[in-house]
């Protein structure tokens, strides 16, 4: 931006230093620029009544043929100041200063490209001078001045491409770059060599500078012949050392200097591995001596592996035959189909000492029938009384065995035979009756029947 | 003889005359205690025991009006009607007690209080000696705040018990001192 101000700051004093030149010369021998440049617009201005000092020519020749009328011979324009003959090199510069004049004191980026003014239809008469000034039609191709470019830039404006419209960038388009007159470019000094410039006129068909992307082939073998293409161009284009600017299209890489070269891209796996391992990589995996300090080691798993046993399948009792079939009642499954256990299975170590004392707390509950000698004869079984003397005998038992499931605790089992031959006698308390055992003898003692009788009693305490 | 003590009417009040008449009795009249209680302190102790005695008598009197003969009424008896006899005149609830042969009588929920334990006693002196025609001495065994104790007995026992009060003897051990002795 501020390189586009300065550029025209610098226009803005040429156009200043320019002002102080005769007019009319410049009008005079101006090849009527804007010819080529007004070609619709002027026809808005052809209404007003001119007549034109040279009856051959009219107005639809004037001002709307492309091409200059050929001159008339032997009848010059009168007012056309005779000066001397200069070359048609030399006459040209003012020429662009007169036209780069007029497009600075209009707006230099209009929206709408300016018309001629009425008076400068009128006043100038610029179809002879060319044909004097210019032997020949003046193209645009013709005119590689800078005033041309800027009138370009200024009237021009730039369209917006679709992609269709965007023209592949070759190397053959970016070759003339230099010729390609940009506004960076333009060279106003008055002392350049004109010559110059018009050695490579610009052309209307050219690719825009701003095309970058290239056009889509419609095939597939198109598409393979231009990267085909594109290879060899690339391969044998000199690569800039400066940067291009952004519309000049691709740019090969520059060739970096020996030992220097770009980073490689990282592997993939490489970063996925990462991500999932902790920070320090694969070693990182491995627990540190920190960790292992806090590190508990469970013991083992005791006992035996425990096996799951898979349920028989469930296999429902056939209904009978007797049930009513409309009685719609089916057996459920028994116990017998949920998941048992091993019954081999030994409790662990630690849980045989308080399981030997459950079984012994059990056999304590259930307390045991009385000796027979100490029990009454009520609650003496059946068989064990005596027919005739009521005195059971005692049975001593044959064998005694002790089964101990632990070292503290043992049980004894007494197995009693059917008979004995010797018999301890056994003599029990007969039975007692209720009865009293005491008598108690109250005496009372002589209460007075009047209360005369207990008053003198008292009246006679304490008389000896 | 009615065994069972009758209050019905037992008071007649005359408003027109302003007297206050006990049936079966002559007129009385209603003081305050404390004016009572203020009239027994100012007075001296023979002058206590013989307003006590005629209080006495008079609930005695009336006792043996009702029992007609009372020298063969029960203990009961006697306690019933001797008992309603001096609740009219407000001085409490009168208790009989038989500790062997000792006699004991109480008073309950007396207004007079300790300071009237001297008329009460004397009250019973007088309601035995004019119901019984016998002259007791009623010996203060022991006082507490709802109750009071007197043992009726003669002259020679009333001295020892008194005695053996005043030496610090507890009331149950004179009782029984008094039944040995009496004993033996």
């Amino acid at each position: 931006m501020s390189q586009e101000i300065q550029k025209l700051q610098e226009l803005l004093a040429r156009v200043q230093r320019n002002a102080t030149l005769p007019r009319t010369l410049v009008s005079a021998i101006a090849p009527e620029p804007s010819a080529p440049m007004h070609e619709a617009p002027v026809v808005a201005y052809s209404a007003p009544a001119y007549t034109a000092p040279v009856a051959d020519f009219t107005a639809e020749q004037v001002f709307f043929d492309s091409e200059p009328p050929p001159p008339v011979p032997g009848r010059a324009p009168a007012h056309v100041p005779q000066f001397a003959p200069e070359p048609v090199t030399q006459a040209r510069a003012p020429a662009l200063d007169a036209s780069v004049d007029d497009l600075l004191l209009e707006d230099p980026f209009p929206s709408v490209p300016p018309a001629p003014s009425y008076n400068d239809v009128l006043e100038e008469d610029p179809i002879p001078l060319v044909s004097v000034a210019s032997p020949r039609p003046l193209d645009r191709e013709d005119d590689v001045s800078g005033v041309m470019s800027i009138s370009e830039f200024s009237e021009e404006q730039p369209e917006e491409l679709l992609e269709d419209d965007i023209v592949e960038m070759t190397a053959e388009s970016e070759l003339p770059l230099a010729s390609n007159h940009t506004l960076d470019e333009l060279n106003f000094g008055d002392d350049d060599d004109s010559s110059d410039k018009r050695t490579t006129p610009p052309r209307e068909d050219d690719a825009p500078a701003s095309s970058s992307r290239s056009k889509i082939a419609g095939t597939m073998d198109e598409a393979l012949a231009r990267a085909a293409e594109q290879i060899q161009l690339e391969e044998g284009r000199e690569v800039p050392l400066k940067t291009p600017p952004p519309e000049s299209g691709p740019q090969a890489a520059t060739a970096l200097p020996a030992g220097i070269h770009a980073p490689l891209s990282p592997d993939i796996e490489e970063l996925l591995e990462a991500d999932i391992l902790p920070s320090g990589g694969v070693r990182s995996a491995l627990p540190t001596a920190e960790q292992l300090g806090q590190t508990i080691d469970l013991e083992d798993a005791r006992g035996p592996s425990l096996e799951l046993d898979q349920p028989a399948a469930f296999r429902p009792d056939p209904l009978q035959d007797d049930v009513p079939s409309e009685e719609l009642e089916v057996t459920l499954p028994g116990r017998e189909f949920a998941g048992g256990y091993q019954e081999d299975l030994m409790p662990p170590p630690e849980a045989r000492q308080e399981l030997d004392a459950h079984r012994q707390r059990l056999a304590d509950d259930s307390v045991p029938a009385p000796p027979e000698s100490l029990a009454y004869p009520s609650q003496r079984p059946e068989h064990l009384e005596a027919p005739t003397s009521g005195f059971a005998p005692v049975i001593v038992p044959s064998s005694v065995t002790t089964d101990s499931y632990s070292e503290s605790v043992s049980t004894v089992t007494v197995d009693v035979p059917s008979k004995v031959e010797f018999a301890p006698e056994l003599l029990a308390r007969p039975d007692i009756h209720p009865s009293p055992v005491a008598k108690f003898i109250r005496i009372e003692p002589p209460r007075p029947n009047t209360f005369m009788e207990l008053l003198d009693s008292s009246l006679a305490l304490g008389s000896d | 003889m009615s065994l069972n003590f009758d209050p019905s009417y037992a008071l007649e009040f005359d408003f027109g005359r302003g007297q206050i008449r006990m049936a079966n009795a002559g007129e009385r009249v209603i003081v305050p205690c404390d004016a009572l209680l203020a009239l027994c302190q100012g007075a001296s102790e023979d002058a206590v025991r013989d307003f006590g005695r005629r209080l006495g008598t008079e609930a005695g009197r009336v006792m043996n009006d009702r029992l007609g003969e009372a020298w063969q009424a029960s203990l009961e008896t006697v306690l019933e009607h001797l008992g309603g006899e001096l609740a009219l005149m407000g001085l409490g609830s009168l208790g009989l007690e038989r500790w062997g042969q000792a006699l004991v009588l109480s008073f309950s929920h007396s207004p007079l209080g300790w300071a009237g334990d001297l008329l009460l006693g004397s009250v019973l002196e007088g309601a035995m000696q004019r119901s019984f025609g016998r002259d007791t001495v009623a010996i203060k065994l022991m006082r507490n705040e709802q109750n009071v104790r007197f043992l009726l007995a003669g002259r020679a026992g009333a001295d020892k018990a008194g005695r053996w009060l005043a030496e610090g003897v507890p009331w149950g051990d004179v009782l029984s001192r008094l039944a040995t002795r009496g004993a033996s």
